[in-house]
């Protein structure tokens, strides 16, 4: 099994006695984009500085790329990570000396990076003003060139398009997409629930320090909708398909995921061929907002012991709506 | 660890304290070169451009100098918590020792800078006096102003030089205490008010005789009247500034950011 380029394991960290991050435990592989969402104080920033190895752990431990950042700094040449939001830069200098800054910091990179970087976050224009006259989502552009800086293997970012305008919002957003793609392990605070659900891969749900839910984001994105006269003969029939790997019923809706993109016209048509009649079929856009406010209501009613009464089937109200009644992974 | 130095070489200049001070020791030896009232209230006379430098170390080595040295030495710290850039700089792989290490060699040698400044300062606000062979003291040795005789330029100077050395080594364990205070309080402000208030209570020790001759504050007075031997004061100076900087990096080393 390949080393995860990201491991957090039983991860703990506390002040004062009062517990900040509880038992986490995750792991990112390369290619892999990983969001940590949550309230605002669930944690996800203390564990962005844990993961980094800016923190200590109360207890649990950490790995980048199999090592331990605080015993072997070294694997932080394969480290690119914004951890303040608006990133942190000095505000007396250009915007092209603090990245030449950080590229000497991290022991140089090739001819033209910086050029390439700042192309790239459309801030070519302002490589030559100081960063003291920097809009908040011009920082924020310049902290992940930053990070980009060494061509790094493992991204981390702390709400990495926190007060950008929606253009920039969609180069970040892009940007990591296209470095996940090229084989780097990101991972990533946010707030941006409907931007990451396009490309993350899986999304861990944080409330009160614990993780209280991951989402694999990789498998809902294959999924499809189909809106039929006979749900349970459509699911029956499906289940027997070898074109289709996984079936569900949802309320007047049979939920699917095909083994390729020839395999949605082939459900289609069986079910056609067995006279159930398709209504509508469509790709099974996953609301992550909804699942969240859920999930987190849920969690802090669980907690508090409060009005939230579990269904018969011990699930609670609000968080069945978005899962499959075939159960399993959300 | 050079990328590092020049890092913070080009930070220090840039920081207000360093600016403000090293414009402060320029102006302060014209006190006493075109001080009309000095026979008034000292009783004396400048003789020489030489007595100026002495006059303006003998009146800033208590408060002015330890107070620009522990002030520039938290700030330097201070700047990076200010900016939020502390973290930053501490992902890219450089150690944390190495870090703080650069920054403490930077506030060691910010004295020797002060006091060059400073002495450079008073010896062309003296100018007026001239710098030939005098008849009396710089104000430093035993028998300060008044002198023994005729006292020659080179002597003079080399006097000169030896406490303004004397004193700015004394000022580096300054330093080094402020950066540990700032690391202990992650603050500019805490560091240097918890290191200036170190050295008044220190100054009041000295109802302790046996305790005084040990004392941080004591060594400010070195490079006039030491007590004990030159090599004794400057080997204490150097106990005091490996202990303040080993403990600053060491408790730097498990802070978390």
């Amino acid at each position: 099994m390949p080393t995860p380029a990201i491991e957090s394991v039983n991860l703990t960290k506390s002040y004062g006695g009062r517990p900040i991050v509880r038992d986490l435990s995750f792991q990112v592989n390369p290619g892999e984009v990983y969001a940590l969402v949550g309230p605002n104080g669930a944690g996800k920033t203390t564990v962005i500085r844990l993961v980094s190895g800016l923190a200590f752990p109360t207890s649990g431990h950490v790995r980048l790329l199999g090592q331990d950042p605080h015993q072997h700094p070294a694997v932080r040449r394969s480290l690119g990570a914004v951890v303040e939001a608006p990133a942190a830069f000095y505000p007396f200098l250009t915007g092209r000396s603090n990245l030449r800054l950080h590229a000497d910091l991290a022991g140089g990179v090739e001819e033209g990076r910086i050029d390439e970087l700042l192309e790239l976050m459309e801030l070519s224009h302002a490589a030559e003003r100081k960063v003291g006259v920097y809009s908040l989502g011009m920082r924020q552009r310049l902290g992940v060139a930053a990070a980009m800086l060494t061509r790094p293997t493992v991204l981390i970012l702390d709400e990495p398009a926190s007060g950008m305008d929606p253009l920039s919002l969609h180069l970040v957003h892009s940007v990591l997409q296209q470095a996940a793609q090229d084989g780097t392990a990101v991972l990533l605070s946010t707030h941006h629930l409907d931007e990451v659900v396009a490309y993350c891969t899986r999304v861990a749900i944080m409330e009160e320090g614990a993780l209280i839910d991951e989402v694999n984001l990789f498998d809902r994105r294959e999924r499809f909708r189909v809106h039929v006269t006979h749900p349970a003969q459509a699911k029956a029939l499906l289940e027997t398909a070898p074109f289709v790997r996984h079936v569900a019923v949802r309320g007047e809706d049979v939920v699917f995921i095909p083994a390729s993109p020839e395999a949605i016209g082939r459900v289609s048509v069986l079910l056609a061929q067995s006279e159930i009649g398709v209504l509508e079929m469509s790709r099974d856009i996953f609301d992550l907002r909804a699942y969240y406010r859920d999930r987190v209501s849920a969690e802090r009613a669980r907690r508090t012991g409060s009005f939230h009464t579990a269904r018969p089937d011990g699930t609670l109200p609000g968080v069945g709506r978005e899962r499959d009644e075939a159960g399993g992974q959300p | 660890m050079s990328t590092l130095l020049r890092m913070e070489f080009g930070k220090l200049f840039r920081l207000a304290s360093v600016r403000f001070g090293l414009v402060l020791l320029v102006l302060f030896p014209l006190l006493w070169a075109y001080a009309p009232g000095i026979f008034e209230v000292y009783g004396f006379f400048l003789v020489s451009g030489f007595q100026v430098p002495a006059l303006s170390l003998l009146s800033s080595m208590q408060f002015l100098l330890p107070l620009l040295v522990s002030i520039t030495a938290a700030e330097l710290l201070g700047v990076e918590l200010a900016h939020g850039t502390l973290p930053t700089v501490l992902l890219r792989p450089v150690t944390r020792p190495q870090w703080l290490s650069a920054k403490l060699i930077v506030v060691a040698i910010y004295p020797f800078l002060v006091m060059a400044v400073f002495l450079l300062a008073s010896l062309l606000a003296g100018t007026p006096y001239g710098f030939g062979d005098f008849v009396g003291g710089t104000g430093l040795g035993e028998s300060g102003l008044l002198g023994t005789g005729v006292m020659t330029a080179g002597e003079a100077f080399g006097e000169l030089l030896l406490a303004y050395a004397v004193a700015a080594l004394a000022l580096v364990p300054i330093g080094m205490l402020a950066v540990l205070f700032s690391v202990l309080f992650m603050n500019a402000a805490g560091g240097a008010l918890a290191t200036l208030s170190t050295l008044i209570f220190m100054q009041l020790l000295v109802v302790f005789p046996s305790v005084e001759p040990y004392l941080l504050t004591t060594q400010l007075n070195a490079y006039s009247s030491p007590v004990a031997s030159l090599a004794w004061v400057l080997a204490l100076i150097l106990v005091y500034s490996a202990l303040f900087a080993a403990s600053a990096v060491v408790l730097f080393e498990r802070k978390d950011f």
